[in-house]
């Protein structure tokens, strides 16, 4: 009775180290007042020992400036590189040839149709749904093409359905479905989902391309 | 002895009463990008985040049934009046279930920025929000500073310098 007693006493003093230590390991955001003197000593320090050495050793400086500043250029670069390579790499990791579906969404004119969300189902499963803004939306009609979904699916045949929403001919809502259905042979398999204006029917036409 | 042990237990569950609040307090994403996300906003227009980037952003998170959020959205609605013209977006999101309580509450307390919807609570799970009102404020590279779980009046002040620290980074 007395050890169980003390032993949860214990139980209980260690549970409480442990909430204490456990957040010490998440990142802490610096409290104005930890940050206000964080900044305070740098802020204050700077000048006074800057001042004195920028007018003795400016001449001397200015190349040393200019190489640390063609290094981190440098650094940069070399920087950007591993991380397109590490892009590169993960995408053919993730998403094998053999097994890739990538389906992409443009826009010509849109006069018909203002969209505001497309929502795709690959074998009756939604495997994405995009709200869009007006600057997104904006930017299709400019000419981009977005990617809108990369995935993996097994060599056969698949049904892919898109359903768009927005704002119609006349400004009311107005929704769509576009289907295909695919073969997936062995190779990468690129669909394209394609809003255009039918000008003879005066409403927006959806359809789904498939990219031999 | 008895008194012994009494102490002892006193002081372990003094301790454990100590730490909890402080395991409570803390905001596990604090100082890490804010998860990116598009919702509706009550006027019908699509927001995302992401497009904010380089701005300051005050995002809170409220609910028709929550006492206190009328008051901080007045508050955040002042400040964001003061301070647009230097680079501070707000937004507000509304995580309740019932829309038509939802579209009352956004109706009778009228904010100069935009009342996002997110009924189906997406946006706060990704946000792990587990107390309302919550204030998140956001720097201009996308990084949650500071994070307030809770709303008095005396917070106004501590949202004002942050906000302005923010600015001026």
């Amino acid at each position: 009775m007395n050890r169980s007693f003390i032993q949860s006493a214990l139980l209980l003093a260690l549970l409480a180290t442990t909430a204490t230590a456990y957040p010490a390991d998440a990142p802490v955001a610096p409290t104005p007042v930890a940050a206000a003197a964080a900044e305070t000593p740098a802020a204050t320090a700077a000048p006074a020992t800057a001042e004195p050495t920028t007018d003795a050793a400016a001449p001397v400086a200015a190349p040393d400036t200019r190489a640390l500043d063609e290094e981190i250029q440098g650094i940069k670069k070399d920087v950007v590189d591993l991380n397109r390579d590490l892009f590169v790499l993960e995408e053919e990791l993730l998403f094998p040839a053999n097994t890739q579906v990538a389906v992409f969404l443009s826009m010509d004119v849109g006069a018909f149709f203002a969209l505001d969300t497309v929502e795709l189902r690959v074998d009756d499963k939604q495997v994405s749904k995009y709200l869009y803004t007006p600057r997104e939306a904006e930017a299709l009609l400019k000419g981009g093409v977005q990617r809108l979904y990369l995935g993996n699916l097994r060599v056969g045949g698949h049904e892919l359905v898109a359903l768009f929403t927005g704002k119609g001919p006349n400004g009311q809502d107005y929704s769509r479905g576009a289907q295909l259905k695919f073969e997936k042979s062995v190779g990468a398999k690129y669909l394209e989902l394609k809003i255009s204006d039918k000008q003879h029917k005066q409403q927006p036409e959806f359809e789904i391309k498939d990219w031999e | 002895m008895q008194n012994r042990r009494n102490s002892l237990f006193l002081l372990a569950a003094g301790v454990a009463a100590l730490a909890l609040p402080a395991v409570a307090a803390e905001y596990r994403l604090t100082g890490k990008s804010a998860p990116d996300f598009a919702l509706r906003s009550s006027a019908g227009t699509n927001i995302r985040l992401s497009e904010h980037r380089g701005e300051v952003v005050l995002l809170a998170f409220f609910g028709s049934r929550c006492d206190q959020c009328g008051d901080q959205l007045a508050v955040l609605s002042r400040m964001f009046n003061t301070y647009k013209s230097a680079g501070l977006v707000a937004l507000a999101v509304n995580v309740d279930d019932d829309q038509a309580k939802a579209a009352k509450f956004i109706a009778a307390h009228q904010a100069s920025f935009p009342m996002l919807l997110d009924p189906e609570k997406t946006v706060a799970r990704s946000y792990r929000v587990d107390n309302l009102p919550m204030l998140l404020l956001v720097d201009r590279a996308g990084v949650i500073r500071y994070a307030y779980r809770d709303f008095h009046s005396r917070d106004e002040a501590g949202y004002l310098a942050q906000t302005r620290q923010l600015l001026d980074e």
